[in-house]
């Protein structure tokens, strides 16, 4: 972790930067789709929701940047609006798999024995159980909606975390600074939230970073197999998967949803692949 | 690591019983069940009444304490009987079986063509000396990665079949319906193998071996070809089990969307049907191909590579998951 | 150590752009055109359908994908008219109803045989009435026909007597439908289950079971030596074509995109945002409004704000059907201009009843005490106006029209609450009553499905107190084949239905196909499934 207080650390870090466009524009494509979701009506002053009859299955126009629909509604002004419930579903997502896959692969890698015998078959379980199947159920059983959709998906990935907090715990524990606070005497709790906790996390993170993007996809395959919900509000995923009847007919109405998820997705990888040790190597 | 491989067959049938069960309890606390999708799901002004419903219930042993049926199922399930899906009246396991050919054709072609093109980026992309090309080709996985599936294979009918008329876009005839559908699969399969190969291919070329060899004389690509990607290859060796489970999630869509019979398909009716044996055939199906392959690959791994054994497997793994797109 | 990805993707996604929108630009290729010609013979006739049926015997299945199919491999003892819904001869060149409509007995024509060869007499009729009176719900539809069927008797080898314990006018059109459509009695020697696969499928219909791929394709080819069709058919004798395929293709896309593209001969369900790419050019769009129960919201009037006659009155009033046909559907749906649709024998035009009268629903909420809330939402005595709608997802477009009406309430200030469900909950909780609003539609060619959803006797899914006058009214019109006494029945009921808003009826379901530009008369019959005996391939 490098200071920006000198000068020359700044010019580094400008450098790093500099040398670095795609990490730049990648930040920015993730800073715009959090201004989407926060204030929308800055970037359109089309209705999400009431469409234009009179305007349906428009191709793309200054006045609809990304064309209109079959109710005549801006296909940029729902891409925009939907930019809320898409990040809150997919958060909610990685959230679910992130905190629920790190306690279990923290107690399986911290505490060992039978405990981590246990929690290791039950990730076995979620592995062999392909992520979709396992998806389709549970919404199934949830109920229809994209909160619902959103943890099923999240449950799905859920042991791919734990498998990775596992190992990492494992390298850690073994670690020469965790070792001396066992030995001043430090209790295992305080080992584990000051020392393992914060050093294991890291990789974590970063497979957060990277499952954010992938969740998307999976909400939107969900909505596509007819089990992601369409609220009047839009939602990324649904919007790719419902305008897929107008491909032949209107291309634009699946194709910026798709594109504008594909760059998300690509934005969120590359700032994931930098945090994964890219800063390291300056 | 390094187990016995008697206490691994143990787990492993632990974690198929898990499977079975997992299934059977999500199945059934689900509102409704598979007699009343059946019965009712036909006809918006179905005539049923409650008496009905009790009637078919008792007929197929759903009146039993859960408890009881559980047991009945898992003994049936020992013996390789899931019973008969509740949906069509036939044998589930036979049902399951049927659909195996056809999802095994375009997922073993589609693995064929992901290891063809995730291999090439992946080799190219390290070992050419364009910067340029390497940044091109480093950044086509996340791209292949960040579609979704079903709109892939859309876009390849849209173009290829009813534009060009090339290949059909419906059916299961002849090798031309195959190749669509498995080069849909290939994509974010052939994604997580250039991810995961490509960085395999760097931590080895930074290894102190790889200037030695060089130092001795050899050239750069028998070091490439040779040592590098030998070493290289092992880690995406875990990955198998990663891709077969990445490969059958794949099929639910892409045989949706090129009309054709197999695994996903059944998989996906079975479900909004409510259909638990034919669920249960295919989720314990699913964990023992997963189970079994990563048996064969950990068993294997020590033998080909005793360096490296236990060490890599669980990111590898845990890299390859994460990076799986539906 | 990477590049740069995102400029990358513009240029890739600038490409795929590109690329789509150069390649969809083609129109479908037409051939052919307007000359028909006379019906030439011969062929493989390749049709599109959506779902996979779980079953193909058409005495047990409930949704159009099978049925179609279903309804080329048996005849009927009697035929439906679908221009005026009249009762044809088939495979009975005459029946007698008794006075109450209890006791129907079928004169059939001879020479008819079931595919194996076997006659089609009173006795084979016998067994398959018996047939499906012993599988119960499995029968889906005809279960429901025969509920109060006692027996059959052969008379004489050409003359079968079915007795019915209570008043059964429908079954009269009920016995021209393929849920009744006759089996061969060897049929009954297998298992309801192996008949679904098409094990033991014998008919005596047009057309004879082949094969049948799970989630792949039916085939099914032409019966050889047919002879015995409907009166109401084009042409007499053999089917034209030789084979038909029915390709099960799920996607809509991929079966508009097929069809245009000539890799279908035909296909069902044309999505309504696909309608306009086969106005014209060759390719034609049969479409016929599906009789029986229109789309509506039923409302359980034990629950809530429902138990007030007024405020479901209110609500009534408040939905606007021609925009919801104009925006979500197409010109080709119309608008409910009753509980019963446009195509059903006896139904009553109440358009003007159904008229959108914003400004009525809100005076009927005023009147009631109830005044706008803070969010626009109406409240009495601190109760939201709100009731909340189950639906599955049957049609594509029910989430859509919902979500329209659930705007258009929202101006009376009425708040509807979408929920959806499975197919196996939403049956689930019409069995327990458990809803405010249900949304459903149902086929049926006769007035009666009428009794069998509101009477208190039946389904009564308006959960009503028994003894109401609606229940005599659906009585005297199951008592009588005869429309002179029948049809005013008919028509009170469906005006009782609408005043009292006991059901809310919104839009017609409609089939809509898409037919290639060498493809000819594939028709619709009486509930506006498929009749392909007519349909021919030009060379």
């Amino acid at each position: 972790m490098s200071s920006v207080a000198t000068p020359s650390a700044a010019r580094r870090e400008a450098g790093f930067y500099l040398r670095r466009p795609g990490l730049v524009l990648s930040v920015a494509v993730i800073l715009l789709v959090l201004l989407w979701a926060v204030v929308p009506e800055l970037f359109t002053a089309h209705d999400p929701i009431a469409g234009v009859p009179a305007e349906r299955l428009q191709g793309p126009s200054a006045a609809h940047l990304f064309g209109t629909d079959e109710t005549g509604r801006d296909v940029f002004a729902r891409v925009v609006h939907g930019a809320a419930l898409s990040l809150r579903a997919t958060v909610l997502s990685v959230l679910v798999s992130l905190i629920a896959g790190a306690a279990l692969g923290l107690l399986a890698g911290s505490r060992g024995g039978w405990v981590d015998s246990l929690v290791m078959r039950v990730v076995d379980v979620l592995q062999s159980v392909p992520s979709i199947l396992l998806s389709l159920a549970l919404v199934t059983a949830l109920g229809f909606g994209t909160t619902n959709v959103a943890i099923a998906v999240g449950v799905a990935n859920l042991a791919t975390f734990a498998r990775l907090m596992r190992a990492e715990v494992l390298r850690v524990r073994t670690g020469v600074f965790v070792e001396a606070a066992r030995a001043a005497g430090v209790r295992w709790t305080g080992v584990l939230a000051r020392h393992i906790l914060p050093n294991s996390l890291g990789p974590v993170l970063v497979l957060a970073t990277l499952t954010f993007g992938t969740a998307v996809l999976e909400v939107s395959a969900l909505s596509f197999l007819g089990y992601g919900a369409t609220p009047p509000t839009p939602e990324w995923g649904s919007l790719v998967a419902g305008g897929r009847g107008f491909l032949a007919t209107a291309w634009w109405m699946t194709t910026f949803p798709g594109l504008t998820v594909a760059a998300v997705v690509l934005a969120t990888n590359r700032v994931s692949r930098a945090l994964d040790g890219e800063r390291r190597l300056v | 690591m390094t187990n016995g491989i008697p206490r691994r067959l143990a787990q492993a049938v632990v974690v198929l019983w898990a499977a079975f069960t997992l299934s059977f309890v999500i199945l059934y606390l689900l509102p409704g069940d598979a007699v009343l999708a059946k019965l009712g799901g036909g006809d918006g002004g179905s005539t049923l009444t409650a008496a009905d419903v009790a009637r078919e219930h008792a007929a197929l042993g759903l009146d039993d304490p859960v408890v009881v049926q559980y047991g009945k199922r898992l003994l049936a399930a020992v013996q390789g009987d899931f019973g008969r899906s509740i949906a069509s009246g036939e044998d589930a396991t036979t049902l399951v079986l049927n659909a195996l050919p056809s999802t095994l054709s375009i997922t073993g072609l589609g693995l064929l063509f992901a290891v063809v093109f995730g291999g090439a980026i992946a080799i190219l992309g390290t070992y050419t000396r364009s910067r340029w090309l390497s940044q091109f080709l480093a950044s086509l996985p996340p791209l292949g990665n960040s579609l979704p599936t079903f709109w892939v294979g859309l876009v390849l009918i849209q173009i290829f079949s009813f534009n060009l008329g090339w290949v059909p876009a419906l059916g299961s005839d002849g090798f031309s319906a195959l190749v669509l559908p498995a080069v849909t699969l290939a994509l974010p399969t052939g994604a997580i193998i250039g991810q995961v190969l490509a960085k395999s291919l760097r931590t080895q070329l930074d290894e102190p071996y790889v200037e030695v060899v060089l130092a001795k004389g050899a050239s750069r690509a028998r070091v490439h070809f040779g040592h590098v990607l030998r070493n290289a290859a092992l880690p995406a060796l875990t990955l198998v089990g990663v891709l077969a489970g990445n490969l059958l999630a794949g099929s639910v869509i892409t045989e949706s969307v090129f009309s054709r019979d197999g695994i996903g398909r059944v998989t996906a009716s079975a479900v909004s049907a409510q259909d638990i044996p034919v669920v249960q055939a295919v989720i314990v199906l699913a964990a023992l191909f997963f189970v079994v392959l990563n048996l064969a690959v950990d068993l294997l791994y020590p033998v080909l590579d005793p360096r490296l054994a236990g060490r890599v497997t669980a990111k590898a793994q845990s890299r390859g998951k994460a990076v799986s797109g539906v | 150590m990477f590049g740069n990805p995102v400029r990358l993707l513009s240029a890739t996604g600038l490409v795929l752009v590109l690329g789509l929108a150069a390649a969809c630009g083609t129109a479908p290729a037409a051939s052919g055109g307007g000359d028909a010609g006379p019906p030439r013979a011969g062929g493989t006739l390749r049709l599109g359908i959506s779902s996979n049926p779980d079953c193909l015997d058409p005495q047990q299945v409930g949704t159009n994908a099978a049925l179609n199919v279903g309804r080329q491999l048996v005849d009927s003892l009697t035929d439906q008219d679908p221009g005026n819904g009249k009762i044809t001869p088939w495979l009975a060149e005459k029946w007698e109803v008794n006075a109450d409509s209890t006791s129907f007995t079928f004169s059939l024509r001879k020479g008819a045989t079931f595919s194996d060869g076997t006659p089609v007499d009173a006795a084979a009729v016998k067994a398959s009435f018996d047939g499906i009176k012993a599988i119960g719900p499995k029968a889906q539809l005809g279960n429901g026909y025969l509920a109060a069927y006692k027996s059959a008797t052969v008379v004489d080898p050409s003359t079968v007597r079915l007795d019915f314990s209570a008043p059964s006018a429908q079954f009269l059109q009920a016995s021209s439908t393929m849920s009744l459509g006759v089996l061969a009695p060897s049929a009954y020697q297998k298992t309801p289950e192996q008949r679904c696969q098409g094990d033991g499928l014998v008919g005596s219909g047009p057309f004879v079971f082949e094969s049948f791929k799970s989630n792949q394709q039916i085939v099914i080819s032409k019966r050889k030596g047919y002879a015995w069709g409907s009166p109401l058919w084009k042409h007499t004798g053999e089917a034209y074509l030789d084979k038909v395929e029915f390709r099960i293709v799920p996607e809509p896309g991929v079966r508009t995109g097929s069809l245009a593209s000539g890799q279908l001969d035909a296909i069902t369900d044309v999505q309504p945002v696909d309608e306009p790419q086969f106005a014209g050019n060759g390719f034609t769009e049969p479409v016929r409004a599906n009789p029986g129960i229109v789309f509506n919201l039923h409302a359980n009037v034990t629950r809530g704000v429902l138990s007030d006659v007024k405020v479901r009155q209110a609500v009534l009033k408040g939905v606007n059907r021609q925009e919801v046909t104009d925006t979500v559907l197409t010109k080709n749906y119309k608008p409910a201009s009753s509980i019963l649709g446009s195509a059903t024998p006896l139904h009553l035009d109440l358009s003007k009843e159904l008229a959108y009268d914003p400004d009525g629903a809100k005076k009927l909420l005023d009147e009631q005490g109830w005044a706008p809330g803070p969010d626009g939402i109406r409240v009495k005595d601190g109760q939201r106006l709100t009731a909340k709608i189950v639906f599955s997802l049957v049609f594509n477009q029910n989430q859509s029209v919902l979500e329209l009406v659930q705007q258009q309430l929202r101006k009376i200030g009425f708040d509807l609450r979408i929920e959806q469900r499975t197919t196996a909950e939403t049956t689930q909780l019409t069995l327990a009553g458990d809803y405010d609003f249900i949304w459903y539609n149902t086929t049926r060619a006769d007035a009666d499905i009428l009794r069998q959803l509101f009477s208190t006797k039946a389904g009564n899914r308006s959960k009503l107190a028994a003894g109401n006058p609606l229940d005599a009214t659906l009585d005297a019109q199951a008592a009588t084949v005869d429309d002179a006494t029948r049809k005013p029945a008919v028509e009170q009921a469906q005006r009782v239905i609408i005043e009292q808003a006991y059901a809310v009826p919104v839009f017609e379901l409609t089939q809509v196909w898409g037919l290639g530009p060498k493809t000819h008369d594939v028709a619709f019959e009486a509930s506006s499934r498929m009749r392909l005996f007519d349909a021919w391939l030009a060379g």
